[in-house]
């Protein structure tokens, strides 16, 4: 083990039991860890996932963990149905409107470009993350995906970096970010820890079969499944288990398209060049976001023309004001919704080409169980309570006594999931 | 005519064999003796009943016979007050609601009471006073609070109930069981036809009243009437609320927004006329929340657990297509909801409050299919069940009166549960005589591989109705179970068929999941037949999917 010392961090350089290198960083500082017998919470995010896909043949200790805990069979994403804005709403308990992420991909009007939104000074509200920190808690992130690792920046009092990074897909994979948390968990024993494992989201937008027969996507549930019980056999063997809450759900889930399924705005408005180069979009799979920046005269007359031309479209769902949806003014003029089976594709038609899609309306069916052996985690109950994503800040802050943010959660306290609470 | 008992004992072995449900399953109890209040008074002859429950309300429901002059649909009799009570005992000792409503030959001297004011889930007793005169005493039970957590929710579910063709000792069967918050009834709650037309195969059971189709309103009411003095129907009537809709033959068979198979214009008069007919004895007679020119189709919420859309699938539809080859079946704007009733079904459905979306479908919403290879009697036998004119072919659908007639419109239903991400949408279907359990394809093309499901359909059987037994002459669970096995095989998402038995259906809807159980009559023209237990089939909370139960519900 080594350290040294940069900004105002401490790293970490630890050997996993898989025999690879996990570097952490920790806030200096920090507290240290204390007794075994304390309350121990984990969100484990399995990026992508279907709740239909949480059965004993492909996943097997979800689905043991959904039989032993409490399983939220009508739980849902929250618009926009994307990986960032959803884990924002789970470490805030806020909608986009308040904490400034409504989508992966925006158009930043002040840069005048289309851009991911990884940046810590994005997000705009206090997540759970240093508001427990600020209560003395201990929290880490150990998030797969790059622009995650970019967005909750150093808010975590211990935090690994995505290594090593798969090109393309921008995410390390499920086994190198389990080593991340195991290491992390034996070292430092945080008593929040936020997980992100992407491969079944990244498998599941490339996989060709992704309609039918779901081949590689079948592969990444399975290996997912795999590092999901490694960190509970973890738990166990090293006594944490019977201290330990864990939330298990997806950000979102993940909906398959052909080729012949795809929808471009940018292809529409071409006929209208006098609205098209009064548009941008920002393209998020199953939606597109379109933000007017032509002449503010010409505003809500050219809106309502590109709302008109998006919705005849076959492929699209429904076009909404974004402040119907919770989003504020980031989520730009007008959101798109495409129909289940259809992605959209923008500026070009083949600017999309991964047949995996989410952020429609779709893709809102969510797995999302609570587990664990803490006394108080009830065990094989089935609750159709509409639980959200925005449900796991409050629902973690009620289990360390946390007070509500300023201005209140949007989310609710699950407690259907924990006995003498319902 | 009652079936020899010998026959009863026969048949109840052969279905307890058929299901696998011994002997201790068997349920036997003889016709109810009168509602639960007492012997049948000579001014309420007709029963008690309640309906639409809301979580502050219930619809109280009675008809007086206030002199000998004021029978059904004779327009005669005198104007009466009729006096009325709810209490929180069976003994009337806690009454928290009272009142007075007047009727007349108006309305064929029905009352119809909203009772408001009422505490929700909460089990009320009720009874009218009219002339000195107490009704029997109904039970019935408010609805949940709208944001309240329910535990269990438990209905029975029935539809198709013929007069002409058996007793309705499936009713009986029900008002003993005592644990039902509801019972929902699907249509075809009366028939149009005179004695002769339509019976147990050929045997008329009991003949109806008056002793001709109905076509005008004295007809609808008598008839009304006359279903309403049976003493089964009665005791269930009065045992639990019931949320009721029509299907086609409380009007006319295979009746549209513009007619009906079994109507002649002219000959019959006028269908709107007929139709407002009909409408007008239904409101009069039935304990639900309409009243003609009004909308029958409606949604009721049982707290945070459900909510009932009841549809009303005949006022307007387009005419049936022909037959199943007819190119005009996929014309993109045909309609069987109506687009005012359409938007209302899309709308309950996304409800993102509520977690099950129970549809109270009158006719099939599943996609079937006609087999291949089914030997000529039995493929008659099925077009005759449907009022096919012409034998049904392979690979086409098998009943246009169902929405699979009207396939873009169904598209449009099965299309919004895909695109929305709709969970627990649940059909509860009658209309066709058997007992189903159906998953609803996302792709019926892609189906067969990757089980996609968007919601599902259990549909309950006849009360007494004919089906295809009956239809072919031949004995329960015989030439039948070829024609089942081919269905099943040519449509996978139909997982469970019964085209023989008749009876009823319970549904348990939990946080966990729902369940139906079947139950089948062992003889529908003894009025003394046992109910056995058929199968039960579970859709897990989430899934969209049907799979066999363990065993019937506790």
């Amino acid at each position: 083990m080594s350290g040294d010392v940069l900004s105002r961090r401490r790293f970490l350089q630890l050997t996993a039991a898989t025999g690879g290198t996990v570097v952490l960083s920790t806030a200096l500082g920090a507290p240290v860890a204390r007794a075994t017998g304390r309350l121990r919470v984990y969100v484990l995010v399995v990026d992508g996932t279907r709740p239909d896909e949480v059965t004993p043949l492909l996943m097997p200790r979800l689905h043991r963990l959904r039989a032993e805990g409490t399983w939220f069979s009508g739980a849902r994403s929250l618009p926009v149905m994307e990986t960032i804005p959803n884990h924002v709403m789970m470490m805030t308990g806020v909608r986009p409107h308040r904490s400034g992420v409504p989508a992966n991909s925006v158009y930043d009007r002040a840069e005048g470009t289309v851009r991911d939104l990884d940046r810590p000074s994005d997000l705009r509200f206090p997540t759970l993350l240093e508001r427990l920190g600020a209560r003395g808690r201990t929290t880490g992130t150990v998030l797969s995906k790059e622009y995650l690792y970019g967005i909750f920046g150093e808010r975590a009092t211990h935090r690994w970096e995505p290594f090593p990074i798969i090109p393309v897909s921008g995410h390390a994979p499920d086994l190198a970010t389990t080593d991340a948390l195991l290491a992390m968990v034996d070292s430092a024993d945080p008593d929040l820890v936020f997980v992100n494992l992407g491969d079944t989201d990244r498998v599941g937008h490339s996989d060709l079969t992704g309609t039918s027969l779901r081949t590689a996507r079948t592969l990444a549930l399975r290996n997912t499944d795999l590092q999901v019980g490694r960190f509970v056999d973890h738990l166990q063997a090293t006594g944490r288990w019977s201290s330990s809450v864990l939330l298990v759900l997806a950000d979102h889930s993940m909906d398959w398209s052909l080729p012949t399924g795809v929808i471009s705005v940018d292809a529409i408005l071409r006929s209208r060049p006098e609205l098209r180069s009064s548009v941008q979009i920002a393209q998020n799979g199953g939606a597109d976001l379109l933000y007017w920046t032509g002449p503010a005269a010409g505003r809500d007359a050219g809106l309502a023309e590109v709302r008109r031309l998006a919705a005849a479209h076959p492929g699209v769902l429904s076009v909404h004001a974004p402040r119907e949806l919770g989003l504020g003014p980031e989520g730009g003029d007008l959101v798109a919704y495409c129909r289940a089976g259809w992605r959209f594709s923008d500026p070009e038609v083949y600017a999309n080409p991964i047949p995996g899609n989410h952020g429609h309306p779709a893709t809102e069916p969510i797995p999302f169980l609570v587990a664990g052996g803490h006394p108080a985690v009830r065990r094989g109950v089935v609750s159709g309570a509409p639980a959200r994503t925005v449900d796991v800040a409050p629902t973690i802050g009620a289990l360390f006594g946390l007070g509500s943010p300023h201005g209140g959660y949007d989310g609710a306290v699950r407690k259907e999931a924990f006995a003498g609470r319902r | 005519m009652n079936a020899p008992s010998h026959l009863t004992r026969r048949r109840a072995l052969q279905l307890a064999a058929a299901t696998g449900a011994g002997m201790a399953a068997v349920a036997a109890t003889g016709p109810a003796a009168a509602s639960p209040g007492g012997p049948t008074s000579s001014v309420f002859r007709h029963g008690v009943a309640s309906g639409d429950p809301l979580p502050d309300a219930v619809l109280l429901w009675t008809r007086v016979t206030p002199d000998p002059t004021a029978t059904p649909g004779s327009g005669a009799g005198p104007r009466v007050d009729v006096g009325w009570e709810v209490a929180t005992d069976p003994g009337f000792r806690r009454v928290v609601r009272r009142g007075t409503s007047s009727t007349g030959p108006a309305r064929d001297h029905t009352v119809k009471v909203d009772a408001v004011g009422l505490s929700p889930a909460t089990t009320y007793w009720y009874r009218f006073r009219c002339r000195g005169t107490t009704s029997p005493v109904g039970r019935t039970r408010t609805a949940p609070a709208v944001d309240a957590p329910v535990a269990r929710l438990r209905m029975a579910v029935v539809s198709c109930a013929n007069l002409q063709a058996g007793w309705f000792t499936a009713y009986r069967h029900l008002a003993a069981r005592g644990d039902l918050d509801l019972v929902v009834h699907l249509g075809d709650y009366l028939y149009e036809y005179a004695p002769g037309e339509y019976q147990a195969r050929d045997v008329v059971v009991r003949p109806h009243d008056p002793a001709r189709e109905m076509v005008a309103l004295a007809d609808y009411r008598r008839r009304h009437a006359q279903y309403k003095t049976d003493p089964d129907l009665q005791a269930l009537h009065a045992a639990a609320p019931w949320v009721v809709t029509w299907d086609d033959h409380e009007s006319a068979n295979d009746a549209w927004s513009g007619g009906a198979e079994n109507h002649t214009e002219g000959a019959d008069g006028a269908w709107t006329a007929r139709r407002a007919a009909a409408q007008q004895a239904y409101a009069e007679w039935m304990p639900v929340r309409y009243e003609p020119g009004g909308s029958l189709y409606r949604r009721l919420r049982f707290g945070r657990l459900a909510t009932l859309s009841m549809l009303d699938l005949r006022t307007y539809r387009d005419q049936q297509a022909s037959s199943p080859l007819d190119p005009e079946l996929s014309a993109p704007d045909r309609t069987i909801a109506g687009p005012e009733q359409l938007q209302f079904l899309l709308d309950g459905l996304a409800d993102p409050q509520v977690q099950w979306k129970l549809v109270g479908n009158p006719v099939m919403i599943s996609p079937v299919r006609f087999p291949n290879g089914l030997e000529s009697r039995a493929v008659e036998g099925i077009a005759e069940l449907v009022d096919l004119p012409v034998p049904p072919v392979a690979g086409a659908p098998y009943n246009v009166d169902q929405w699979d007639g009207y396939p873009a419109e169904r598209a449009a239903v099965l299309g919004h549960l895909r695109d929305r991400g709709i969970t627990d949408a649940v059909f509860l279907t009658g209309d066709i005589h058997s007992g189903w359990a159906c998953e609803l394809p996302a792709d019926p093309l892609t189906y067969p591989v990757t089980g996609v499901s968007v919601g599902v359909e259990l549909v309950c059987t006849s009360v007494t109705s004919d089906n295809l037994d009956d239809i072919l002459g031949t004995p329960p669970r015989t030439a039948s179970l070829t024609v089942e096995t081919a269905v099943k095989a040519d449509n996978p998402h139909v997982k469970y068929l019964d085209f023989d038995s008749h009876g009823f259906s319970v549904l348990e809807l939990t946080e966990e999941g729902a369940q139906m159980d079947w139950f089948v009559l062992t003889d529908r023209t003894d009025p003394h037949a046992a109910a056995v237990w058929s199968t039960s089939w579970r859709v897990p909370a989430g899934t969209a999917r049907v799979e066999r139960a363990a065993g019937r519900l506790a």
